[in-house]
């Protein structure tokens, strides 16, 4: 019977960066990735050692658990305005104003586990990372150790477990671990070692006031027997099979254990079968041995430090392209390709020259996986050109971070001119992003959203292809009001009429000076009224007075109320009588807080009725 | 020493009016291998010298103003010329991809997106269908460098970019990457750099080889910066307003209309010594010629211009 250490290092992102700069541990530390239109998410956050008295007025003093409580409502997936009011409600003001905030890496936190995982050799030889399920996000909080006999040379399984967590503690780690018959059962123990004795002799139940425990122990064959009482979601499921699990009344794992086998299947989703036979050792688990034991890397180190000043770009190249042909040859063997890799430039023991002896590492990315060294090496290159070098290098080190399955096809003699053409865009967009940027080439994807600047997203070149087929998101509100010039009739309700939409955006409105509005024909009750309705009849833009001739709107856009303070805007097509078209709009008094999102707008209450530009028929 | 030529013009100039010359020569060979494309506008195509869009050139448009309609109508171009490739024999033919470079950030794809499927008529459907790929440099360098790398690729389609001020060297550049690899560049240049960079060379200049109308100044207010381009032709857009329309229909903010004329060309070609101008509708649905509204004028030929800045001196001058 196999046995499987399973070591859990919770809020890993956040715990890495600890590692790294220990002066963190002060201050609340929040990891967040970008998403699109600058929304930063909350990918984890932790404070690891949080004020006793919360400074927050009107909490009382010295009710910390209280404010643990509080600060434990941030969750991932919540924006970073979210986390940071409820981190001043659980701790004050202050705690946000030392808060430290940084970009996610996954690459980074993937590559200092795996780091890790080599140092956790000392338990036993094979160490894999987890395998996240699919359709989720790779980010790996676990290593699983496969401890099958070499319990013994640590006393046995239990001063192993005891180890294995005060190992990682003295080097500054927080672990949790357990070990179990199945990986899934392990990391089950693992994540509710709180609700778990360490000795599996002592109790079968989860024990009262086992808090903080931080191992736990599953005897041979008692998985089902000790972990049953535990939630279902410690069987790694997804939140819609919770949430079908809840509607049948079925909590914890030993209550799916006792739902009949058969039906299952064909009762819940496959994936609720497939995590209970492996949590139970009826599938077996392979462990993912982490990458950078396979993937190959190569050094040149050089006898006498080598000066970058004498040295031509062509003579680095040609170390360079040895180094990746030694890196990508076995992985071309095996059908494969890189799709990311580090180059670090040691530099040298530079006394007295004052830079620092850190190793300057370029990434490489690339958006298939490629096994053309030529190509990663041209990559190489042109991050190269764009970086400040050192003045000195005592090796370079060529490491392939990842590595992907590559798209093998039977060749003609000749070659197929639509594969190779097919090729060579994505060796252009690996070369584009190498130079410009990763977020400076994207594919732009069309989203159903009335505000028009979440109308599209930008995805990655090669995701955009895959994301096509998924279903947009359901339009969001979206009110017309006709007024009397407009002409458009049979536009679809949805604000993605591409004719109504100018090809060129201002980054931020502009407002329109000397806006002439038209006398009314027909007097209109209030002035407010007439203003409302009538298109400009001339604007000044650029120092030129324009005359509008023709006008089409209004087309009323409101921001969505889930985005804040609410904008409302109508907006003109209007032509000009030398043939431009511009894409104008009033604002309307709203609430006073819509002027943050609206840029260079002043508070409704200051310009309400003014014409803006924002974009033009260009 | 600065060397003076026949006409007192710096032997620079001179020697880059003979460079003009051979690439003339070499280009009338390299002209009868490549096939050229239609651009999807009848009008647009009776305007152009080849009939079409022929693959591996560039394409100069200039727009009268910010918001006169030029990008909107080389981006449905592009779309045309995507839609073309992926209309192949093959039925697994890849995606033709158009690049467009958009340096200020100001490229706002939704207004766009939709003409990738042609309206629904089934444009680019008998492969991949063709899709956009923005790249947004943050430099003038990074710009030329990326139109330049965008043209070489085999795989790209159409290459739209509305570059600003741009040194000859740089169009020669892209030209020839066109060449080299198939794409056609389209490229839309604004009111205030156009006649600023024909043939400045490195001094900075203005341009001293000036090609004004003889006679019959033209209708429109275009003014007529015929200097020679490397480009295959150099296509002025000129907006036309509602108003000016008298007797059409309105058709709301889905129908453009625009004044197409012929500003220029290769150097030594026959066709940038008539100005024609014609006037197409624009869909700005699907990014088709308006349906009905085909009776586009008739190209006229407003004379032939008389003189060029050079008169002398130059093999390719005009006859």
């Amino acid at each position: 019977m196999p046995r499987i250490l399973t070591i859990w290092l919770p809020r890993w992102p956040v715990q890495r960066r600890l590692l790294e700069r220990p002066e963190l541990r002060r201050v609340p530390v929040f990891v967040c990735r970008r998403e699109r239109r600058g929304v930063m998410k909350v990918v984890s956050w932790a404070w690891a050692t949080p004020p006793r008295a919360p400074h927050r007025v009107g909490l009382p003093a010295g009710n910390a658990a209280t404010a643990r409580i509080h600060a434990g409502r941030i969750h991932e997936g919540m924006s970073l305005a979210e986390g940071m009011a409820v981190l001043a409600a659980a701790h004050g003001s202050r705690a946000c104003q030392v808060a430290e905030v940084d970009y996610d890496d996954p690459v980074a936190d993937r590559a200092a586990l795996e780091e890790l995982a080599r140092s956790c050799r000392r338990f036993a030889p094979i160490v894999a990372l987890e395998q996240p399920p699919a359709g989720e996000a790779s980010r790996p909080e676990c290593l699983h150790v496969d401890v099958t006999g070499t319990a013994d040379f640590f006393g046995g399984e239990g001063p192993l477990v005891r180890t294995a967590v005060w190992t990682l503690a003295v080097r500054g780690v927080h672990a949790r671990a357990a070990i179990a018959d199945t990986p899934a059962a392990a990391w089950a123990a693992a994540h509710h070692t709180d609700s778990l004795s360490a000795d599996p002799s002592s109790a079968h139940l989860p024990m009262r006031g086992a808090r903080h425990r931080r191992w736990a122990l599953v005897p041979p064959g008692g998985q089902l027997r000790l972990l049953g009482p535990l939630p279902a979601a410690a069987l790694g499921l997804d939140a819609d099979v919770l949430a079908q699990l809840e509607g049948v009344g079925v909590g914890t794992i030993g209550g799916i254990a006792r739902l009949p086998r058969k039906s299952l299947a064909s009762r819940f989703d496959p994936q609720l079968s497939r995590q209970l036979s492996l949590f139970t050792g009826e599938r077996p688990e392979p462990l993912a041995v982490p990458c950078s034991t396979e993937l190959p890397t190569a050094t040149h180190p050089f006898d006498v430090p080598l000066s970058l000043r004498d040295t031509t770009a062509d003579d680095l190249a040609v170390i360079l392209e040895r180094l990746v042909e030694a890196c990508l040859g076995p992985l071309a063997a095996a059908g494969k390709g890189v799709t990311a890799l580090q180059v670090r430039l040691d530099r040298g023991q530079a006394i007295g020259l004052g830079e620092p002896s850190a190793p300057l590492v370029i990434d490489v990315g690339m958006f298939q996986p490629t096994s053309c060294v030529k190509h990663v090496v041209e990559l190489v290159q042109l991050r190269m050109a764009r970086l400040r070098l050192p003045r000195e290098i005592v090796g370079i080190t060529v490491d392939v971070v990842s590595a992907g399955q590559a798209d093998c096809r039977q060749r003609t003699l000749f070659g197929e001119p639509a594969e190779a053409s097919a090729a060579q865009v994505t060796m252009l967009l690996d070369r584009l992003s190498g130079r410009l940027g990763r977020r400076a080439v994207f594919e732009p994807l069309p989203l159903a959203d009335a505000q028009p600047e979440h109308a599209w997203a930008a995805v990655p070149p090669m995701r955009a292809t895959k994301r096509r087929a998924m279903p947009v998101p359901a339009p969001s509100s979206v009110r017309r009001r006709r007024g009397p010039q407009q002409h458009d009739g049979g536009v679809p309700a949805i604000a993605a009429a591409p004719q109504r939409r100018p090809l060129w955006m201002l980054p931020q409105p502009v407002r329109l000076e000397s806006v002439v509005v038209a006398a009314a024909a027909e007097p209109c009750p209030t002035e407010q009224a007439s203003a409302v309705v009538r298109p400009p009849a001339g604007f000044r833009l650029e120092g030129r007075m324009r005359d509008v001739v023709k006008a089409h709107g209004p087309e009323r856009i409101e921001t969505a109320w889930w985005r804040g303070p609410t904008v409302r805007r109508d907006y003109y097509v209007v032509e000009t009588s030398d043939g431009g078209r511009y894409w104008i709009f009033r604002r309307l008094g709203g609430s006073a807080g819509g002027s943050r999102r609206a840029g260079a707008e002043r508070p409704a209450a200051q310009d309400g009725g003014a014409w803006f530009l924002h974009g033009m028929f260009s | 020493m600065v060397t003076h030529g026949p006409a007192g013009l710096p032997a620079a100039n001179l020697l880059s009016g003979q460079l003009f010359g051979w690439d003339a020569a070499v280009r009338r060979g390299w002209e009868r291998g490549r096939e050229t494309v239609s651009t999807g506008f009848r009008p647009l195509d009776r305007l152009l010298p080849a009939g079409g869009v022929r693959l591996g050139s560039l394409v100069e448009w200039l727009a009268a103003d910010d918001a006169s309609g030029a990008i909107a109508l080389a981006c449905a171009v592009a779309c045309r010329l995507a839609g073309s490739r992926g209309t192949g024999d093959e039925a697994a033919a890849p995606a033709a991809t158009i690049l467009i470079v958009d340096r200020g950030g100001r490229f706002y794809p939704p207004a766009v997106l939709p003409w990738l499927d042609g309206g629904g008529n089934g444009v680019g459907s008998g492969g991949g269908r063709p899709r956009f790929v923005v790249a947004r440099p943050s430099t003038d360098d990074d710009e030329i460098w990326a139109i330049d790398q965008a043209l070489r690729c085999p795989g790209v389609a159409a290459v739209l970019a509305w570059p600003g001020r741009v040194h000859p060297t740089a169009m020669r550049r892209w030209q020839l990457a066109a060449r080299a690899g198939g794409a056609v560049g389209l490229l839309v240049r604004g009111r205030l750099v156009r006649g600023m960079d024909g043939h400045a060379m490195s001094s900075g200049r203005r341009p001293e080889w000036r090609c004004e109308p003889a006679h019959a100044k033209p209708t429109h207010d275009v003014p007529m910066h015929a200097e020679p381009t490397w480009a295959e032709a150099r296509v002025a857009v000129h907006p036309l307003a509602a108003a000016a329309a008298a007797g059409e229909p309105s058709a709301g903010p889905s129908v453009r209309r625009l004044r197409l004329s012929l500003a220029g060309g290769p150097w030594a070609g026959e066709a940038m010594l008539e100005e024609r101008a014609t006037e197409l509708f624009l869909d700005m649905a699907t990014g088709r010629e308006a349906a009905g509204r085909r009776r586009a004028a008739a190209v006229t030929d407003a004379g032939r211009l008389r003189e060029w800045g050079l008169r002398e001196g130059l093999e390719c001058r005009a006859s």
